[in-house]
């Protein structure tokens, strides 16, 4: 689902990423660690192809992402969600309203946008929070709509950087065991983190980058601060 | 359908852009409706003297005004023996006399008015020897003739087109700043509606198009105001214009040589595309899809 041959992204001539490449197949579920500065945030951005790479090619779903149009690139985030550390929730509106922003933009029918938007808050479990707004929730229930918003479309790819940046040690758990959980459905999660007990608590698929590198990519593996150093 | 429900959505983000703008809209309005004033009444007057200018300068017709110790019928006779002339007009100062009371409703003054001939000629090229040759009579105190008066018209609306389209053009620079700077703010206050929407595959054309709209809203609404500014300056000018058109040149009619409905549309599509064109700018330089 996910695939990177060879890439190298440089700014300015500092070197990012460094001739990275990866596979991560339909319905997997990986963290992508390392130290801040190591390339986790740059890799998401070429992702959803807000950055291009200086060389080498990024693929979803088959398709080259170097490739595309920029009319085209709209079209490639409607397969993607994307899950943001600050939520970036709207305040003025209700969390249904929120959730619903994109889908009305799109165009969906209300009906539609509805049932939609009433499904995806079922699977975070904020099925009885659609009236209220951002700011009477806790920062886990933000961060569940948050993702409420990214599966809302129905996307195969969720990306999520820092998801758990904000929260405590106990909802960042139950945050990842929800995207376990959307996972298991069949969607492909990728997560940028950096953190440890999280990681190590769900021993899963760990790609580990430090300074633009991939240093390890194990299957139910640890995140070993130490390899940092 | 669905193209519809876009549509209603991007009237809605429009509406919530012109509410969070609060003050800035009326500044925006503000200038931007000077501009159009001002170029809606260049545009105007061009159009006027213009028609002016043609109607007058292929006019054959020439008034002499005579001295009080003349005769005007022997001073007819003798300019009517002129090959040129075809066709000589007395009109005596009591009878010019009566009609400007009676236009003009002046108080009961001495008559000031002179003797005139109103003199047809044969052709174009015969209207400045004739004059020339009606000045040198002694009986002649003054000659004018629309020719003459449409060659120093056409000067003046030269000088006027120049000056009120220079002033237009730095009214409506100084009007895409402040738009642009508005709808900045916009993009500013909602970066992060911009960035969900352009993240979660919304097209970039339905980012800028409320954007777009908003600023074409400033155009319209600055339109609206700058026609009916002018509108209310011709209710009011126009019977006063009419009469010194008319004391200018008696024998002409005036006809309605006015293009009102022209210039405002020509106000109505400069207001918004300028104001689109505001939004259209500042959208492309500030969102980064």
């Amino acid at each position: 689902m996910i695939r990177l041959q060879n890439v190298s992204k440089n700014y300015g001539g500092r070197p990012a990423l460094v001739n990275v490449s990866l596979h991560i197949a339909l319905g997997d579920f990986a963290f992508l660690v390392g130290p801040s500065g190591a390339g986790k945030s740059t890799l998401m951005r070429l992702l959803y192809r807000e950055e291009v790479p200086t060389s080498g090619n990024v693929f979803i779903g088959g398709a080259n992402l170097n490739r595309l149009q920029k009319h085209q690139i709209p079209l490639l985030r409607r397969r993607l969600g994307i899950i943001f550390q600050d939520y970036k929730l709207l305040p003025s509106q209700t969390i249904f309203a929120n959730v619903a922003y994109v889908l009305r933009a799109l165009g969906v029918a209300e009906a539609e946008v509805v049932k939609r938007v009433n499904s995806a808050l079922c699977v975070v479990n904020l099925d009885n929070k659609g009236d209220l707004y951002p700011d009477e929730l806790s920062g886990g229930e933000q961060q569940r709509v948050g993702i409420a918003r990214a599966i809302v479309n129905g996307p195969p790819v969720l990306l999520a950087d820092e998801p758990t940046g904000n929260l405590d040690p106990a909802t960042s758990l139950e945050i990842v065991q929800l995207l376990e959980r959307i996972s298991a459905r069949g969607t492909t999660v990728l997560i940028s983190t950096h953190d440890q007990p999280i990681v190590n608590a769900m021993r899963k698929r760990v790609i580990s980058l430090r300074q633009g590198e991939i240093v390890s990519d194990v299957d139910s593996g640890l995140y070993e601060m130490e390899s940092e150093n | 359908m669905r193209q519809l429900r876009i549509f209603f959505r991007i009237l809605v983000e429009t509406l919530i852009g012109l509410k969070q703008s609060g003050w800035s809209n009326w500044l925006v309005i503000s200038i931007l409706t000077i501009a159009l004033t001002i170029f809606g009444g260049v545009l105007q007057l061009t159009f006027t003297l213009k028609n002016v200018v043609s109607t007058w300068g292929s006019h054959l017709e020439i008034s002499a005004y005579l001295k009080d110790t003349y005769d005007p019928k022997s001073v007819a006779q003798a300019v009517a023996k002129i090959p040129e002339v075809q066709f000589v007009e007395i009109v005596p100062k009591e009878a010019a006399w009566q009609e400007m009371q009676t236009t003009f409703k002046v108080a009961s003054l001495d008559n000031p008015l002179p003797n005139t001939l109103h003199i047809k000629v044969s052709s174009p090229e015969a209207v400045d020897p004739v004059a020339s040759r009606l000045k040198l009579l002694p009986a002649v105190e003054n000659v004018r003739y629309p020719m003459k008066v449409a060659q120093q018209i056409n000067q003046f609306r030269h000088f006027l087109e120049i000056a009120g389209f220079v002033v237009t053009g730095a009214l409506t620079a100084a009007t895409l700043t402040v738009i642009g700077n508005t709808i900045h703010l916009v993009i500013e206050s909602r970066q992060r509606e911009i960035e969900i929407l352009s993240l979660m595959g919304v097209s970039p054309s339905y980012i800028r198009s409320p954007l777009i709209l908003q600023g074409a809203t400033y155009g319209a609404a600055a339109a609206v105001l700058a026609i009916s500014v002018l509108w209310i300056i011709h209710i009011n000018l126009d019977p006063y214009i009419s009469e010194q058109l008319v004391a200018l040149a008696p024998l002409l009619s005036h006809n309605n040589i006015y293009s009102l409905m022209q210039t405002f549309l020509a106000i109505l599509l400069l207001g918004v595309a300028v104001g689109a064109g505001g939004g259209f700018w500042t959208s492309g330089r500030y969102i980064k899809i």
